[in-house]
């Protein structure tokens, strides 16, 4: 498949105008509505890069995850492998796309089979995709996987429930990585951990990122876990984009409203750093019924009349992608 | 005197032979107009001791202390129905997630008016009226047509502010929030916050802040106390409780922390989980993965002494640069 051979210039991972609509309500004479959970996004990612997509609950984070895994199919636009579409596979090609994809979840108490143990769930994968090998080689990979990420041997015996938070991450992510893919889609990884824990997995993260080449789409809300892990960032409100460039210039200098009221609101641990700004009155306005214009104009202190009739598009601003109307007025 | 004064609270669990201690003899008081800020991994015992405080611990769990004592009456001490009296009005609480604090089958008025029934009596049309003040009070828009609305039909933060109209309607002078922000946004976070800080300085009202975000309580507490396994760490003014920790702990929180580490090297880490149930050390509870612990940490259990104007539990408390002391190498 064209997919799978990497090409000069190409990037990893492409998405071009994605979209997910879904539709909602119907039934007993009620008018079905639909819901654009996600709404036009472009992105690309290059192999050992980290892209980080961060935004409210209800922002289409989760959504995008879905669509770049194809749990679900987006409704138009194209994801591209290696510069190849992947939209409609055939479900041979479609196995070797999932290969190359793999995915963690955010709750590591909801993602494993409590059925099953350790060694059999890891061995699933390999077991599906790898029909060639014996049971001997099956179970050494494993055992090599489990190793990698730090779980000990004697754990192949045991079910899930015998871990705390953290090792069952581990686990989940020894499941994604067992088919050495070239993409790793993060659901809030790290979201349902504490603090300690939380940076064991982020450290192995990055190790096992150098160690094998893997890309990561990096789904978070937690700001300061993503300045610290990611290469590029992609800031989305209501389904679409609201900012995208790389970590360390959209952190020191946010261009878009909603990035700056979003690193405003992160409290910080010394009191002094904080850049204390009006908080954000309101909340996300529902996906159901958008506002016109800009999205977030009810919310931004910036907003005008043109905010409120004309949809900004995302355009090149400073080394940076920003959709915003005033970007040059308020930079 | 304090407001509140909790002297040697213990929480046990299971059987009275091998009980399992989930609170460990902490000590704390909040005075009038004080935020008190408890921080804490999952399993420190941060919520089961405010569930203690508010009399939430049923059976077979037991709640010891030497004292526990709300504005000059021991609560511990006192018959049920006394205690039922203080707690709902004059000791209040938040809890952390606002869909499930929320009955699915009233009204919002429903709920907040059964609360000022019980405690504060009047008809029916005032308890209405108070209604309608509270959700003015805690910021909801078009209060009116709210008062109807059941929860299901309220955002998170919406909710949140409903649970906290509920909780300040007998006007309380103790408030305990207990992770009242965890199930939400950052900036609905911040706007939550803010509002409870207001509401606070406004009614000179004691705040018990309950957490696992450093950064938050750091912004918002006049105190901190940082728990651990059920026993209290460190404690002491906000004021430069995290800018020099005093205990392994709150420093090795603190560094594990992706905003205390610069560019994308490695986090520092806290090696292995929180001590449960069946695997409780002799010693110092933090021993096995304490960077600094010397066998004494391992055999013997460091009581908690001031050090400097902060309370610390350890052996060697850390000075001005992060670095052990008394330890002899």
């Amino acid at each position: 498949m064209s997919f799978l051979e990497s090409k000069p210039g190409v990037a990893l991972m492409e998405g071009d105008n994605l979209a997910r609509h879904y539709s909602v309500g119907g039934g007993l004479g009620k008018q079905t509505a639909t819901v654009k959970a996600l709404d036009g996004v472009s992105f690309s990612l290059e192999a050992r890069k980290t892209l980080a997509v961060v935004g409210e609950s209800g922002c289409g984070k989760s959504t995008l995850g879905r669509q770049l895994t194809l749990i679900e199919k987006p409704s138009s636009g194209a994801l591209k492998i290696n510069g190849a579409a992947v939209g409609n596979l055939s479900e041979k090609d479609a196995k070797l796309f999932r290969r190359t994809v793999q995915m963690i979840f955010q709750n590591p108490y909801g993602s494993l089979n409590p059925r099953k143990k350790v060694g059999q769930i890891l061995e699933e994968p390999v077991l599906l995709n790898m029909d060639r090998l014996g049971r001997k080689e099956r179970q050494e990979r494993v055992r090599d996987t489990m190793a990698k990420v730090g779980l000990r041997p004697e754990f192949y015996g045991r079910y899930p429930h015998m871990f705390s938070g953290g090792q069952r991450q581990r686990i989940a992510i020894a499941r994604a990585l067992i088919l050495e893919p070239k993409v790793i889609v993060a659901d809030e990884p790290v979201s349902a951990l504490d603090v300690s824990v939380q940076a064991q997995v982020l450290n192995l993260m990055m190790d096992l990122q150098d160690e094998m080449n893997v890309a990561y789409v990096f789904i978070s809300h937690d700001l300061s876990v993503v300045r610290h892990i990611a290469d590029d960032v992609m800031v989305m409100y209501l389904g679409r984009v609201a900012e995208k460039g790389p970590t360390e210039d959209l952190f020191n200098r946010p261009l878009h409203p909603y990035t700056r009221a979003l690193l405003a609101s992160a409290p910080k641990i010394d009191p002094t750093q904080r850049v204390k700004s009006e908080p954000l009155t309101g909340e996300l306005p529902s996906p159901i019924n958008p506002p016109s214009g800009c999205a977030f104009h009810k919310r931004c202190p910036f907003a005008t009349e043109h905010c409120a009739q004309v949809r900004p598009e995302l355009r090149v601003f400073d080394g940076r992608e920003v959709a915003c109307h005033r970007v040059e007025e308020i930079s | 005197m304090a407001l509140l004064e909790v002297k040697n609270l213990t929480v046990e669990f299971g059987s009275e032979n091998n009980p399992f201690r989930a609170v460990d003899s902490v000590s704390y008081s909040v005075d009038r107009g004080e935020v008190l800020g408890i921080v804490g991994e999952s399993g420190s015992g941060k919520s089961v001791s405010s569930l203690a405080l508010m009399g939430l611990i049923d059976y077979p769990g037991r709640v010891t202390a030497d004292s526990l004592t709300f504005d000059g009456q021991d609560l511990l001490r006192m018959p049920a129905r006394q205690r039922r009296k203080i707690t709902g009005k004059d000791i209040a609480m938040i809890f952390q997630d606002p869909m499930s604090a929320l009955n699915p089958c009233y009204t919002v008025e429903a709920q907040i008016m059964e609360a000022l029934k019980v405690h504060e009596g009047g008809n029916k049309r005032q308890r209405r009226e108070r209604t309608l003040d509270l959700l003015n009070q805690v910021g909801i828009p078009d209060p009116k047509s709210r008062m109807t609305a059941y929860p299901h039909q309220l955002s998170g933060g919406m909710s949140q502010r409903i649970v906290i109209a509920m909780a300040i309607a007998c006007n309380p002078r103790l408030l305990v929030a207990d992770e009242p922000t965890t199930a939400l946004d950052v900036t609905i976070q911040a706007q939550i916050i803010d509002l409870l800080l207001k509401l606070q300085a406004d009614s000179d009202m004691a705040l018990i802040l309950i957490t696992h975000d450093l950064a938050l309580v750091s912004e918002a507490a006049d105190r901190i106390q940082v728990m651990y396994a059920g026993q209290l760490f460190e404690s002491g003014p906000a004021d430069g409780l995290f800018a020099a920790p005093r205990h392994p702990y709150t420093q090795a929180l603190l560094e594990a922390l992706p905003e205390r580490s610069e560019g994308h090297d490695r986090l520092r880490t806290i090696p292995g989980v929180v001590p449960g149930a069946h695997d409780r050390p002799d010693g110092c509870l933090l021993a096995p993965r304490c960077r600094y612990a010397t066998d004494k940490c391992v055999a013997q259990q460091p009581l908690v002494e001031d050090y400097y104007g902060r309370d610390v539990r350890c052996f060697y408390p850390l000075d001005d640069n992060g670095q052990p002391t008394g330890r002899t190498a």
